[in-house]
């Protein structure tokens, strides 16, 4: 093959990564400007920031709790989808069920619902069905675990399965020759080779739970609420607080951006959606 | 082999989670889209009024044009991401100095939250203060109105859904070559086969399911798009990105037509799941039934 | 002055919790014994109003009484979405919810809100001593049911009124070249061909001197409901459209082919009139919602537009979001020949006024503390600090208010106009079906701004549309 140029390789990657990082940057920028120079000419540069809506977003107790809200429905529910969706392709995998694939196809279907519509039944579920007593599920942090697993179970599922399908089943027949439980089995052999798998199914189901909007906007009044609905609070009639609603996006960031850079050595080799290896 | 029982509790959970949350009101869903109910209607309680609902989308030009324009985007932006992912995947695949931060850099769209990325687009499209229309028109004189251009309208979303979700189309594709064996490549060096042919008979049969993998995702994802929309341009101007999501969206949330709102939702399920069967059926499933 | 409008204010609402020890404490302490272990959950829109209720007066209230008090606050299109599920599935999550003025009559045509004027008098021992009717402003009619009965305690009021830049009509330069041009004097329209021609006046004296500066605004969203409420509340009533060319007594008439006006040739020429002012009108009007004009205006960028009353304060008065303050004028809206003596003479109205109330569901399980809680914020004694942190006036004796009259003078006179004028203006039509028939039609608005469908076509489109939804909906027989 013919050797590339390296500066223009690199001339490449720079510009790409330029055009990847331009809305990012102009997230930052939008947070250390002052409302004032919001509507005139832009320009690409800040020479002046301005720290405001930081201090502003810091201090705000009502904020501080919809990040601890956040961060806990996510983790929350990215380990349940990601224990739920490795149990139920470990079962698809090794199991003959009849109508396997299409108990597979199924749980992918429950991503597909427009979510608009599906609020009001899980609306009237949640805080006529699903109860006991007074508690209801409708503004708990559990209850939105489970909500979310309607869109991120399926996710998990259908990125597990070519993984753990990969996996030879010599491996698992050969413990239980030798007398071992499921138990064992599953977490002595199967995770430790899944793991790249296991850590990005985490993380990207982390990403869409920390991510959700709608659902959270409807589903949570005063207890659960997210820090994605704490910023429709700042599109309001009279003018959005485009300062504040970035600043608070940098901080929804922050946290992405470490779990993220934690495993971001496994997402490759995690990712082998359906690849041909098995 | 051990017994099915095994299977069957490992599958419960999961099973009981979408049954509760996914299936029930899904089973609602259909049972209102047969009920004629507006609660600000002059009866406001539900009454069934059979298929009419049903009946009337077929002829409903508002539901037909969402259809349309979430066809067009779904394909614009489906098969954008693909291509690009696929030679950005082609790229990294590559050693050369500095690529993990590129690659690092160019995964993080994906962890903005979809109704950020609209509103930071939002405000880089307005017209004539946005950054983007500023500049086009100071260095090339070109007007960019999002609020008057349906194909600019269009566009930006499209750019802005291949500009969030390709790292996501990037990731899956260099997974799969990375798992590619190597033989077939270096025998077909050996048969002389030029770049393109090695392309169409060695590659793209051999990572095919992780494309359609992907493409199944972003389908699912990009037929039921809301927030980034909503915010950039709230299904303007005209109805020109009037998406399925967002024409649901505006049919139950403001409107309060729950009755046909479910409808619409039921129909676009259904098409959903018929076009992802397809495209599973035809792609993935006989792949594994040989194998198993 | 630098106002404070935003939420997290723990200064300011330090300040006034400690200086609110009015000398009826023991009516509330005493009232409000049974409920102490009530927690009180609301529910409104995040504006700048509701924040002072959840940042101020909660907290006070909680400290005088003991009932604490949760308020939700949320965005536009939520508020409503949330309230409608909660009352429709009975559910009694909320104790108190913010009406939007324009929701009102759908909630009463459903009987979710609770008659506050009959729950006081059957309970006689919760009336607060300063709480009255009588207090509020005529904007609380609005809230009124059939039976003349109060279902909502009004909190926000305000008029969207003419805006202009006293800078740019008082520059000498400005006015000999307008004086040269147009052989009048600049000073603010009153009539649409006055507004049109300062407009055209003032794109141009934009364009020639290189300046970000157009001669007016334009809320004309091509997605977004607020356009349409731009037309029929702000525009077309200046062309004596009323109740936006929907005939109530009429069979619900919209096309004039069965007695309604949305297509008449009135409403055709305020359509083309509203287009022609568009067209002049910076080039972001086009994506516009009520909270861009008002940042197009506080940007400087419009010599004179029509603003919502909500952003006349910050535009007005605070500089950290403002490049305008202190040189923006107010006056009434411009009008066709004829229409001020037929307002006057009570027939329709000139604007919209605009506001919302708090009332409490008629599911709430703890109607009789809620109610305190409404009875406290309806207060006159709590108004004047309430309006200074968020322009708005419910009340008849906050404009006598020393704080408040400092305020108008900032604001260009805008209370005085509220306060004098107010009864010119008027709020949504009393239909209960509201949101429906504007969502229906206002695709329909939405290509006439685009330009896919001629404004004569298009309104007549829309007539024919809101009638089959009316139709459909069973209101139109």
């Amino acid at each position: 093959m013919k050797k590339r140029n390296p500066l223009l390789t690199t001339i490449f990657w720079i510009f790409i990564s330029l055009l990847t990082l331009f809305p990012i940057y102009w997230l930052f920028v939008i947070s250390v400007k002052p409302a004032v120079q919001l509507f005139s000419t832009p320009d690409l540069i800040v020479d002046n920031p301005y720290w405001g809506n930081y201090t502003e977003v810091l201090g705000n107790r009502l904020l501080r709790s919809y990040m601890i809200n956040s961060l806990v429905i996510s983790t929350g529910n990215a380990v349940l989808c990601t224990v739920l969706g490795f149990f139920t392709c470990y079962a698809l995998s090794r199991f003959q069920f009849r109508g396997k694939e299409s108990i597979f196809f199924w749980t992918i279907t429950n991503r597909m619902a427009p979510p608009a519509v599906f609020l009001l039944p899980l609306f009237l579920l949640m805080t006529q069905v699903y109860r006991i007593g007074d508690f209801t599920l409708l503004d708990t942090r559990i209850g939105m675990i489970l909500v979310y697993c309607t869109f991120n179970l399926p996710f998990a599922i259908w990125t597990l399965r070519p993984t753990i399908d990969a996996i030879p089943r010599e491996l698992d027949e050969a413990a239980y020759v030798d007398g071992a439980s499921p138990w064992k089995v599953i977490t002595e052999i199967v995770v430790p080779l899944c793991r790249p798998g296991l850590a990005v199914t985490l993380i990207l189901t982390w990403v869409f739970a920390w991510n959700e909007y709608l659902l959270a906007a409807t589903l949570t009044n005063f207890e659960a609420r997210t820090l994605t609905t704490g910023l429709s609070e700042y599109v309001t009639t009279t003018g959005t607080e485009w300062g504040i609603m970035a600043t608070i996006s940098v901080f929804t960031l922050i946290p992405a951006l470490i779990v993220f850079g934690l495993v971001q050595k496994h997402i490759v080799a995690g990712l082998t959606f359906g690849a041909v290896k098995g | 082999m051990q017994s099915n029982k095994l299977g069957w509790i490992l599958l419960a959970p999961t099973l009981v989670i979408l049954f509760f949350f996914g299936v029930l009101p899904f089973l609602y869903v259909v049972f209102v889209s047969f009920h004629q109910w507006n609660p600000f209607a002059a009866s406001p309680e539900m009454i069934f009024n059979g298929a009419e609902n049903f009946r009337r989308i077929v002829f409903d030009d508002a539901f037909l044009n969402s259809l349309g324009v979430t066809a067009a985007f779904v394909v614009f932006a489906v098969f954008s991401e693909l291509i690009i992912g696929y030679l950005l995947a082609q790229a990294f695949m590559k050693e050369f100095p500095g690529k993990s931060l590129f690659r690092t850099i160019h995964t993080l769209p994906l962890i903005m939250a979809p109704i950020i990325v609209g509103s930071v687009w939002k405000l880089m499209t307005t017209p004539s203060i946005g950054i983007i229309p500023h500049y086009l028109d100071e260095w090339f004189g070109i007007t960019m109105n999002i609020g008057t251009s349906a194909p600019v309208a269009f566009m930006t979303i499209v750019i802005m859904d291949i500009w969030h979700w390709t790292p996501l189309v990037t990731l899956t594709l260099i997974a799969a070559l990375v798992s590619l064996p190597r033989d077939p490549f270096e025998q077909a060096q050996i048969d002389g086969a030029n770049k393109a042919q090695t392309f169409w008979h060695i590659t793209l049969p051999m990572i095919t399911p992780a494309v359609v993998a992907t493409v199944f995702i972003r389908l699912m994802d990009a037929m039921r798009t809301v927030d980034e929309v909503w915010m950039l341009t709230g299904g303007g101007p005209g109805s020109s990105t009037r998406f399925l999501g967002v024409h649901i969206f505006k049919e139950v949330f403001p409107k309060t037509n729950y009755g046909y709102g479910s409808t619409i939702s039921v129909i676009v399920l259904y098409l959903t799941i018929v076009v992802c069967w397809l495209l599973y059926v035809s792609m993935l499933a006989p792949r594994k039934n040989r194998k198993g | 002055m630098n106002f404070v409008l935003k939420v997290g204010v723990s200064a300011l609402a330090m300040a006034v919790a400690s200086s609110a020890a009015y000398a009826d404490d023991s009516f509330w302490k005493e009232a409000a014994k049974p409920y102490q272990d009530v927690t009180l959950r609301g529910v409104t829109e995040s504006t700048p109003p509701s924040n002072y209720i959840r940042e101020v007066l909660a907290p006070e209230f909680e400290e005088l009484t003991g009932i604490r008090v949760d308020i939700e606050t949320t965005s536009w299109d939520q508020m409503y979405d949330k309230a409608i599920k909660d009352m429709e599935a009975g559910t009694g999550i909320y104790d108190m919810i913010y009406i939007e003025q324009d929701i009102v009559y759908s909630y009463l045509s459903r009987d979710f809100l609770t008659d506050t004027t009959k729950l006081l008098a059957d309970n006689p021992s919760l009336k607060a001593p300063t709480y009255s009717e009588n207090n509020f402003t005529t904007f609380a009619n609005y809230f009124r049911g059939e039976n003349d009965h109060l279902y909502g305690i009004p909190m926000e009021a305000f008029i969207k009124i003419y805006l202009y830049r006293t800078d740019l009509f008082n520059d000498p330069d400005i006015k000999a070249a307008f004086k040269d041009q147009t052989g009048r004097d600049l000073v603010p329209a009153t009539t649409h061909a006055e507004y049109a021609e300062i407009a055209q006046f003032f794109t141009t004296w934009g364009k020639d001197h290189d300046m970000d500066l157009w001669g007016t605004t334009a809320q004309a969203h091509t997605g977004h409901p607020a356009s349409w409420y731009e037309f029929f509340e702000s525009i077309a009533p200046t062309f004596g459209i009323y109740n936006w060319g929907i005939d109530a007594n009429n069979n619900y008439a919209a096309s004039v082919a069965n007695g309604g006006a949305m297509n008449s040739a009135e409403a055709k020429e305020a359509m083309k009139w509203w287009l022609s002012m568009r067209d002049i009108a910076p080039p972001e009007s086009n994506a516009s919602t009520w909270t861009e004009v008002g940042t197009t205006f506080g940007a400087g960028r419009a010599a004179q537009g029509l603003v919502y009353g909500e952003n006349a304060g910050w535009i007005a008065a605070d500089e950290t979001k403002s490049l305008v303050v202190g040189n923006v004028g107010v006056a009434l809206p411009p009008l066709q020949d004829g229409i001020l003596d037929e307002v006057e003479g009570g027939t329709g109205y000139i604007g919209y006024y605009d506001g919302g109330a708090f009332g409490i569901p008629a599911t709430s399980k703890s109607q009789e503390a809620a109610m305190l809680f409404l009875q406290y914020i309806g207060q006159d004694q709590v108004q004047p600090d309430w309006a200074v942190a968020a322009p708005r006036v419910t009340n008849k004796t906050t404009y006598d208010d020393p704080k408040v009259q400092a305020m108008n003078d900032e604001l260009g006179g805008y209370y005085d106009l509220l306060r004098d004028k107010g009864y010119l203006f008027a709020g949504a039509p009393a239909y209960p079906f509201h949101a429906q028939v504007r969502e229906a039609t206002a695709p329909i608005l939405y290509e006439i701004l685009t330009g896919d469908l001629g404004p004569e076509e298009g309104l007549d489109q829309m007539a024919a549309k809101a009638e089959s939804e009316l139709t459909d909906l069973g209101y139109r027989k």
